[in-house]
């Protein structure tokens, strides 16, 4: 033990054999399921039959990140007792929230290995890419975010270097993914969750009794503002809960992670394994959260002035070296189990999407898995390079999670609404974003009118996330009286006010912009896909191979699915 | 009492967490037995 930047560090041997521990023993997992040939579908989705416990295991440590429980943390530290609330339990509601349309979705498309390959069935290439690339940004920026949680990990607990530790993480992650792709990620996840849930409730109660229990509550009161010791405090709801409110249908649909696992999972079980997963999420970022509540009761300044500090600060300061070894094998594992997922994600997309669907004139799965393998291996390398300008990557994140908004009504209606046209997709997202990049980064003054304008659009969005949320669970007439209640509700409060909060009014603004151009695009088309079709042009690509009739599937690289599927009249 | 909902609203997290941890330890044994019953691998 010694000390860096008044953090107690564990020791050099004590930090590599923990990482020895862990990427060595994730490394023997794989290897107990590796094939010498493997198969490309299974490196994609592994056979869509996965049981409840590895899949709800797996969709848990996907979700659970280090910038996770750093945010949450954050969140606890800046708005108080609510603060972790209003940041884990939206992020739980993007798993529940999405699991009714994954089982639409699982209903047109059983054997789909990624949403956009869906959607290219659906619609055709344009709407397919816009999808798919989305998802490669939103994945690259979360790979990179877990490299450098690692890297300052080992600099903060360890004599070793910020670089030195974003290489190991990195290394160690891609060498126990690389041979069997997706369900490498997914039976390490259960070994990664365990650790890391098991952690979670051993060092809460922990820290609490070590930093001095109930009594920190009374004689560190002092420390909160009103606000801050308000649990419905609205500057907690403005500033963290309603713009993950916004980004709830947003980051499910933008991440591949999430899909991934839809497809994977047994198709019976998805309810329960996305229920599981949501209330795992939200207790393990919320507790961890709490830890940030209590460094604000206890009068705590972050380390160096750096909120990201807070976590590790607390654990070194009330924890002992082995529960400290404990606090790192959590860590370890949220950041490796979202990174081994991220490259899952990122060579199912290359696989699918770039390869299966336009490049190759008939997709070889051996090729294919060619192409998976070194997209783990390059993505890996762009990481690094992001990863050592040590950028706020976060920030990032946050402005792609707002940008996705665009893409939520337009990929929902796709898969219940046969009347969405591939231009309807296409234009709507690109007008949605068009608006949206002038408001989020402030190009025009929104005095005067121009304000209400976007105060006005922002109601609209107000009804489109609340309707696009209830419709899911309700159906379509609850979720349109949900919607018009709703906006109207919230009229008087969003009028003339809204517009000051840039991220927010952005968000909505994206929804609303790409549901009205979408809608209005839309609805006086005469004819309705057949959905039937979406069945027929995704499947397995290694049966595949050995079915030369097949030639619907295989050959769909057409730009405009829509004009050649359609019953009319519909 | 404001001292007490604090310590129940800190020290439910890990108690709900725990019974996640059960249920999904529970299920990945359920899994692999399942599998060897069936002969197949678990993934």
């Amino acid at each position: 033990m010694s000390e860096n930047a008044g953090l107690i560090q564990l020791s050099g041997w004590a930090v590599v054999l923990l990482l020895v521990a862990i990427y060595g023993g994730s490394f023997l997992m794989s290897t107990m399921i590796g094939r010498k040939k493997e198969n490309a579908d299974g490196y994609m989705t592994a056979g869509n039959n996965i049981g409840f416990g590895i899949s709800a295991a797996s969709m848990t440590a996907t979700w659970v990140w280090a910038s996770s429980m750093y945010a949450s943390a954050t969140a606890g530290y800046t708005y108080g007792i609510s603060g972790p609330i209003h940041y884990g339990l939206w992020g739980a509601l993007m798993i529940l929230f999405i699991y009714p349309f994954g089982k639409r979705i699982r209903k047109v498309a059983p054997k789909a290995h990624t949403l956009a390959e869906v959607m290219h069935a659906r619609h055709g290439r344009s709407s397919q890419l816009m999808l798919a690339g989305s998802n490669i940004v939103g994945s690259v920026i979360s790979l990179t975010s877990n490299f450098i949680a690692g890297g300052a990990l080992v600099a903060l607990l360890s004599p070793y270097s910020f670089t030195t530790g974003v290489i190991v993480v990195a290394a160690g992650v891609l060498l126990y993914t690389l041979w069997s792709g997706f369900r490498a990620s997914v039976l390490t996840d259960f070994a990664q969750v365990v650790a890391m849930l098991g952690a979670v409730v051993i060092i809460i109660p922990a820290v609490f009794f070590f930093a001095g229990g109930p009594a920190m509550f009374s004689e560190g009161a002092s420390n909160l503002t009103p606000a801050q010791g308000n649990f419905f405090s609205s500057e907690a709801f403005l500033m963290q809960g309603a713009p993950y409110i916004c980004a709830v249908l947003a980051y499910a649909i933008g991440n591949q992670t999430i899909a991934q696992r839809l497809f994977a999972v047994r198709e019976d079980l998805i309810k329960k394994t996305f229920v599981t997963a949501t209330i795992g999420y939200g207790a393990t970022v919320i507790g961890i959260g709490m830890l940030g509540v209590m460094a604000l009761y206890l009068g705590m300044e972050p380390a160096g002035g750096n909120v990201n500090n807070l976590i590790p600060q607390m654990a070194s300061t009330f924890l002992g070296p082995v529960l400290l070894c404990v606090f790192f094998v959590m860590i370890l594992g949220a950041l490796s189990s979202t990174a081994d997922s991220d490259l899952a994600a990122l060579s199912s997309i290359m696989m699918a999407d770039v390869y299966g669907k336009n490049l190759a004139k008939k997709a070889s799965p051996k090729t294919m898995l060619m192409v998976g393998r070194i997209t783990m291996i390059l993505a890996t390398a762009a990481a690094l390079v992001f990863a050592s300008g040590q950028m706020d990557i976060l920030d990032l994140l946050v402005f792609v999670g707002a940008l996705w908004g665009a893409l939520v009504f337009p990929v929902i209606a796709s898969f219940y609404w046969g009347k969405v046209t591939n231009k309807a997709f296409t234009t709507s997202v690109l007008v949605a974003l068009a608006v949206f990049i002038p408001v989020r980064f402030n190009w025009f003054s929104m005095s005067g009118a121009t304000g209400i304008i976007f105060d006005i659009i922002s109601v609209v969005g107000i009804g489109v996330v609340l309707g696009l949320m209830s419709f899911g669970f309700f159906g379509l007439k609850p979720a349109k009286i949900i919607a018009v209640v709703g906006a109207l509700v919230s009229t008087p409060f969003v009028i003339g006010f809204l517009h000051d909060y840039q991220v927010l009014t952005g968000s909505l603004v994206a929804y609303a912009v790409s549901t009205v151009v979408c809608w209005a695009m839309s609805v006086g088309n005469r004819e309705s896909f057949d959905f039937a079709l979406i069945r027929k042009r995704t499947g397995d690509y290694d049966e595949r191979e050995d079915d030369p009739s097949d030639s619907d599937r295989r050959d769909g690289r057409d730009d405009d699915f829509d004009s050649a599927s359609v019953h009319a009249g519909q | 009492m404001e001292t007490l909902f604090l310590t129940i609203y800190v020290l439910m997290w890990p108690v709900i967490v725990a019974g996640i941890l059960w249920t999904v330890c529970k299920g990945f044994i359920k899994d692999m037995l399942k599998s060897k019953k069936e002969g197949r691998p678990v993934i």
